[in-house]
């Protein structure tokens, strides 16, 4: 008997407590694995940004096989960070996804080349083998050579496109001219390897003119109707941001926070410390909000993608600012 | 609700049609028909859902669309699948077995060599295709070679495996009926071990058709040259172009059956005795 | 009459430990023909020129090999799991026990599944007649394909984690019990199917006591089989599934940021880990089938 009632009152503590501390649950699905990509949000938990908040953040960490987007349609996630490449692929293709927030204002997209294998301007590019990731990051390269006019069949003339793996390895050890690249990730492996920057022939995207806009925080647009989720969101970039603008001021923390909350034990606080000051030099240009003269630019280079766009129309209601409006008011 | 109902009652309906069928005697043409009449009610079933359920095309799209990316794309499937099911899987799947026989015969010969080499391929069996497929891609290069060769390393055990099984199952008495005969090794390899092995042999040979096609698909998504079916069904999925997939792994799918078909043919032309093969057991 | 002694003819160690060495030989000459062409190239590109034993000592230490030697591999490993504690997210233990729950628990589904569709098929003629060609299309289905759906699918109905990674592991491991098994079950000889009719034997007695001991060959065959793509399947299903754990997510990561060492000793924990699965099993085959009498 004794026990019943100790366990009923726990029960009915525990009950009570949990009504009490009712902190909103919001889960946010990552694009890619555990990586300073990611700081801010990983900062915001660590630091307490969220709990101020009122918010109980699950971060699930992306991977090679998990689509944010589609993760976000089955419901498994309330927020995703993913490219808006991606997010109006499958807003034109029929699931409804809404920006709510761009951290990324600038791209970190290249393509590295090596000058020993014959590559010095954008007119040696001909002929060669590009190795190219897809898994909708294709879009600036296909709209870049259709802008160059070179043909991507591997006809005379054109260029021989190799889907990349998840490494730069070609570029080393295999007989590519080109590898793609992100500044704040794989171009470090190429160094990383040995190659030295002056033996290399780096074109980026943003200075080509081809760049799209990267990490977003999109959002399903049916949830958009209830103002309590729009609340919960509304705090959460907030502190969300928060956490960006701190991991840009504090570099190695942020590296370290990282590495701390990775479950695959594969990350290393010497590489999460330089892709953090390379991803600060593309989060530095944004508050959170999304400009719409970067969607507009990043709309017009998706649909010029040569004989396959990935979109046909002009996407409306794609994006709205009622989000970082009020957050960072 | 009607397409739903309705699917569940042609099912009802489709499955009485096969028993009546199971009960006749065996015709060629007849037993074409339960599994046709099986898979397409379970296509109305999938159809209905999901108008009935209302899923988002970015989780599942529905067979009529499926079937209309596939009949549009014939050209685009066709390259890919030899790209990826004749030049990768199929090469990879001949020279596989071809090594796993001739290991399978030497093991059989130095029992010696049998003892030390089953433990180490179980060892080498088991290393999973997602850590192979990198490497492998990284020694043979983007080409379709590389897809050769992660196929070759995939089927290679099970087809050693259930050889050298089969080679041991020649009953005592009939290896002693051979020796009274004065046979000589190869005679008695060629006219009683093989033979009895052969039950085995194809119980290795049907698994691994399917473990080739899917072996080169696998191996395509740690790099390729922008063809194949497993560049396809990886660069289409992020694009959320899901009838595209489909249509791919319908292709990969109608492959790999018939390839499964083929050797199932050889083997009823080959173990005409085996049981299994002669009643309605 | 069965002395077992060190160099007896039954023993296993001799030769298994003759092939390791001659393997681990022919390994460390490989791996200089392997790695050698990025030497060249880093030569190359420094200017300077590779006398033999720079090369060989080179080849036998980079940090990306194309062909790591075993002593790297040994060393990576012990690093990982000796130097590390096992609850430790850097330890291959850690990783190795999550993977060996997921495929232990889809090994145990799919063994199921397995029998329980090769008893359908051999007792039920429109079973196996409509669901024995789906059942071989299902394999030619690349599960790669279908994992991510599988895990979203599950994940809204709220099954995440383990589930998810079962469901795919059975996918993988039922295929080759159900093959072996119809095979098996329909290998007993029609004279004794008969000679149990004479006895009146009911369909359940001839299923456990003439098709099923008949069947214990092929069954161990396809359950080592089924072990292996139990692993697989596990290794599979943890790519989509998020987490960032066990020794498929670990092998991946390894590839996503070329550390080819991370790759190569992932894949040995994925092998000694199955292995140790498949050994068990031999050795449970080794007894049952000495008692029936099937092995000599």
């Amino acid at each position: 008997m004794k026990k019943f009632i100790t366990f009923t009152v726990g029960a009915i503590v525990a009950f009570t407590a949990s009504i009490v501390n009712a902190a909103d649950d919001v889960t946010i699905q990552l694009k890619w694995v555990t990586q300073t990509q990611f700081a801010g949000y990983y900062v915001a938990q660590d630091k307490g940004f969220y709990e101020a908040e009122g918010l109980n953040v699950t971060i699930n960490a992306g991977g090679p096989d998990i689509g944010p987007m589609s993760v976000l349609a089955g419901g498994g996630a309330d927020v995703a960070v993913d490219w808006m490449p991606s997010a109006l692929a499958a807003r034109e293709k029929g699931f409804a996804n809404v920006n709510i927030a761009q951290p990324f204002a600038g791209s970190g997209m290249m393509l590295v080349c090596r000058k020993d294998r014959g590559v010095n301007t954008v007119a040696d590019l001909k002929d060669k083998n590009l190795y190219v990731w897809y898994y909708g990051n294709e879009w600036p390269f296909l709209s870049w050579m259709n802008k160059l006019g070179l043909a991507t069949d591997g006809s005379a003339g054109g260029v021989s496109v190799f889907k990349q793996g998840w490494d730069i390895l070609p570029l080393t050890q295999g007989d590519a001219n080109c590898v793609s690249a992100m500044s704040y990730n794989e171009y470090w492996q190429v160094l990383a390897e040995g190659l030295k920057p002056e033996e290399l022939t780096v074109f980026r995207y943003e200075d080509e003119g081809v760049a799209t806009l990267e990490d977003g925080l999109y959002v399903k647009e049916e949830n958009l109707s209830d103002p309590a989720f729009v609340d919960k969101m509304v705090r959460f970039v907030r502190a969300s941001m928060k956490g960006w603008k701190y991991a840009e001021n504090n570099t190695a923390e942020a590296a370290q926070i990282v590495v701390d909350n990775d479950d695959s034990g594969a990350q290393t606080v010497e590489h999460n410390t330089i892709q953090m000051s390379e991803i600060a030099k593309l989060t530095a240009g944004s508050n959170g909000a999304l400009s719409e003269a970067d969607f507009n630019r990043t709309v017009s280079s998706l649909m010029t993608g040569g004989s396959d766009p990935v979109i046909t129309k002009t996407p409306s209601g794609a994006w709205t600012h009622a989000i970082t409006d009020e957050a960072l008011k | 609700m009607v397409y739903f109902w309705g699917a569940i009652v042609f099912w009802i309906l489709a499955w009485g049609i096969n028993i009546w069928i199971a009960r006749q005697n065996e015709s060629k043409v007849l037993s074409l028909f339960p599994p046709i009449l099986f898979g397409v009610s379970v296509m109305f079933i999938w159809e209905a859902s999901i108008l009935q359920f209302d899923v988002s095309p970015v989780i599942l799209p529905p067979p009529s669309a499926i079937y209309y990316k596939f009949i549009s794309s014939i050209p685009i499937l066709w390259g890919d699948f030899v790209q990826t099911a004749i030049k990768g899987a199929l090469s990879g799947y001949l020279i596989g077995c071809g090594a796993a026989f001739l290991v399978s015969l030497i093991a059989d010969k130095f029992k010696f060599f049998e003892r030390g080499v089953l433990p180490i391929g179980n060892f080498l069996a088991a290393m999973p295709i997602i850590g192979i497929a990198p490497i492998l891609v990284m020694w043979y290069g983007y080409g379709w070679q590389s897809k050769a060769a992660v196929v070759a390393v995939m089927v290679f055990f099970p087809i050693l495996v259930n050889t050298v099984q089969g080679m041991k199952m020649s009953d005592k008495i009939h290896k002693d009926l051979m020796q009274t005969y004065n046979a000589s090794y190869f005679q008695t390899l060629l006219k009683l071990r093989l033979s009895t092995a052969m039950p085995f042999i194809f119980n290795g040979l049907k698994i691994c058709t399917t473990l080739a096609l899917i072996g080169a698909i696998v191996a395509e998504f740690f790099g390729s040259p922008i063809r194949g079916m497993g560049f396809r069904i990886s660069t289409e999925a992020p694009r959320f172009a899901l009838d595209m997939v489909w249509a791919e792994i319908t292709v990969a799918a109608i492959a790999g059956s018939l390839f499964y078909g083929g050797v199932v043919l050889l083997e009823k032309w080959v173990t005409f005795w085996h049981p299994s093969q002669r009643g309605r057991a | 009459m069965n002395k077992r002694s060190w160099i007896g003819s039954d023993n296993k160690i001799l030769p298994v430990v003759c092939i390791i060495t001659f393997i681990v030989i022919i390994w460390y000459g490989f791996s200089i023909v392997l790695n050698a062409p990025w030497e060249y190239d880093k030569a190359k590109r420094n200017s300077i020129t590779l006398s033999t034993a720079d090369l060989v000592s080179q080849t036998w230490s980079q940090k990306r090999p194309k062909l790591p030697t075993p002593h790297q591999v040994t060393k990576e490993i012990w690093n990982t799991t000796v130097n590390q504690k096992v609850t430790s997210k850097r330890s291959l233990i850690y990783h190795g026990l999550i993977t060996f729950y997921e495929t232990i628990y889809g090994f145990a589904f799919g063994t199921g599944l397995g029998i329980l569709l090769a008893i359908g098929i051999v007792y039920n003629r429109a079973t196996a007649m409509s669901v024995m060609p789906w059942i071989i299309t299902s394999q030619t289905i690349p599960i790669l394909a279908i994992a991510p759906m599988i895990v979203v699918a599950l994940g809204s109905a709220g099954f995440s984690g383990l589930m998810p990674i079962a469901i795919i592991s059975m996918y993988l491991s039922f295929f080759p019990v159900v093959v072996g098994m119809v095979k098996g079950l329909k290998s007993a000889e029609q004279l004794e199917i008969d000679q149990m009719k004479t006895w009146s034997a009911s369909k359940t007695q001839v299923l456990f006591k003439l098709r099923a001991p008949r069947s214990t060959p092929y069954l161990f065959t396809s359950l080592k089989l089924g072990m292996a793509a139990s692993l697989v399947g596990a290794i599979v299903g943890e790519l989509p599934s998020g987490g960032g754990k066990g020794l498929g997510f670990r092998m991946l990561s390894g590839s996503t940021f070329g550390n080819t060492l991370h790759i190569w000793s992932g894949l040995f924990s994925a092998a000694i880990l199955a292995g140790s699965l498949i050994a068990i099993i031999s050795i449970i085959q080794r007894v049952v089938l000495k008692r029936m009498a099937l092995e000599l």
